[in-house]
């Protein structure tokens, strides 16, 4: 398939076939993450008890991690913003505050895991911290997909060809997309782990 | 750089709109889930705040709202395969098949996560060695 192709959009649905890729990946997303809450919420069912997340989790470090997921949605759109209004320095910045979010995900992450392994707390603990470790996990190695798609896009503003290219506004609206599904995940993983 | 047709125009004002209401919501589920309230009834709550963020980002940051028409029908078939997986392993993990996961069967087979009753082990599921308690982490 050539570039046109993948750049211009169906006749009949008006959608480029590359968005409507991104959109497939997600809903195939969406079936992964749905077995994940289906366990969750069999064990949860099935346990005689399940720990209040305020006592086996720290709370406060997850808050901020929310706070920051929502931040860098917000900043990969205004990157969108900006590469649609052809302004690549502002493109450039928006999306070097991405990562930088994105990584300070990461690193709040490594501090609450840091401190739960120091405590002897493991997956292997009780069921209630297997069903954590591996939703957190799973989300975190979508984070650092995200990381690498969006560090590569920045690096392709830096390269004339790349950032006159038709097809790179698509390509920063599907890593937006795909950045924002990873946000919704979130938003659903922090009341079920560490709130409810 | 050209657009197509398919690409939606930014709206920075819905954006920033969007996000006080993102932080705003953050903060009512962190502290209602202070309050204390029955699980039930926390579990319904909180799940709601969570579906309206996560309506709000797909409606406004993901342009679902006023996207081709295509798009939705593909997110509503996934959505019905994902409420279907979900609708049918509860009904067959906690309802149709109790004596392999059902709250007794768990609290013998995981005697350190709550007030296991005695059991002598069988065959289909021998008793489980008492676990050191898992430590708190604050």
């Amino acid at each position: 398939m050539n570039a046109t192709a993948i750049e211009n959009p169906d006749t009949h649905s008006g959608i480029s076939n590359a968005k409507l890729g991104v959109w497939l990946f997600l809903a195939s997303e969406v079936m992964l993450f749905a077995t994940l809450f289906t366990t969750y919420i069999v064990l949860r069912l099935s346990a005689t008890s399940w720990p209040w997340g305020w006592d086996a989790l720290n709370v406060p470090l997850a808050t901020l991690n929310t706070v920051i997921l929502i931040s860098s949605s917000v900043t990969i759109v205004m990157a969108y913003a900006r590469a649609y209004d052809r302004d690549v320095r502002g493109f450039r910045l928006w999306m070097a505050l991405t990562l930088a979010l994105s990584f300070g995900f990461l690193i709040v992450k490594a501090f609450e895991y840091g401190h739960e392994f120091s405590m002897g707390i493991g997956p292997s603990t009780s069921v209630f911290y297997a069903v954590y470790f591996t939703m957190t996990g799973l989300h975190g190695i979508h984070i650092i997909g995200g990381i690498i798609v969006n560090s590569a896009l920045l690096y392709m503003s830096f390269v004339k060809e790349d950032w006159e290219n038709p097809l790179f506004l698509g390509r920063v609206e599907g890593a937006g997309l795909y950045w924002h599904f990873v946000d919704i995940v979130w938003i659903f993983l922090f009341p079920a782990l560490y709130l409810l | 750089m050209e657009k197509h047709n398919d690409e939606h125009r930014p709206n920075v004002k819905l954006y920033i709109a969007v996000f006080a209401a993102l932080l705003f919501f953050t903060g009512l589920t962190v502290a209602v889930s202070r309050l204390h309230l029955p699980r039930p009834q926390a579990i319904a709550l909180g799940l709601t705040i969570a579906g309206i963020k996560a309506g709000l980002v797909a409606a406004v940051f993901m342009h679902l709202w006023g996207e081709k028409k295509l798009i939705p029908k593909i997110l509503i078939g996934a959505a019905f395969f994902a409420v279907t997986l979900i609708v049918i392993d509860v009904l067959d993990g906690v309802w149709l098949t109790p004596q392999d996961t059902g709250r007794m069967a768990v609290a013998d087979q995981h005697p350190d996560e709550g007030t296991a009753p005695t059991a002598k082990p069988t065959a289909a599921a021998p008793a489980a060695p008492a676990a050191p308690a898992a430590p708190e982490a604050k």
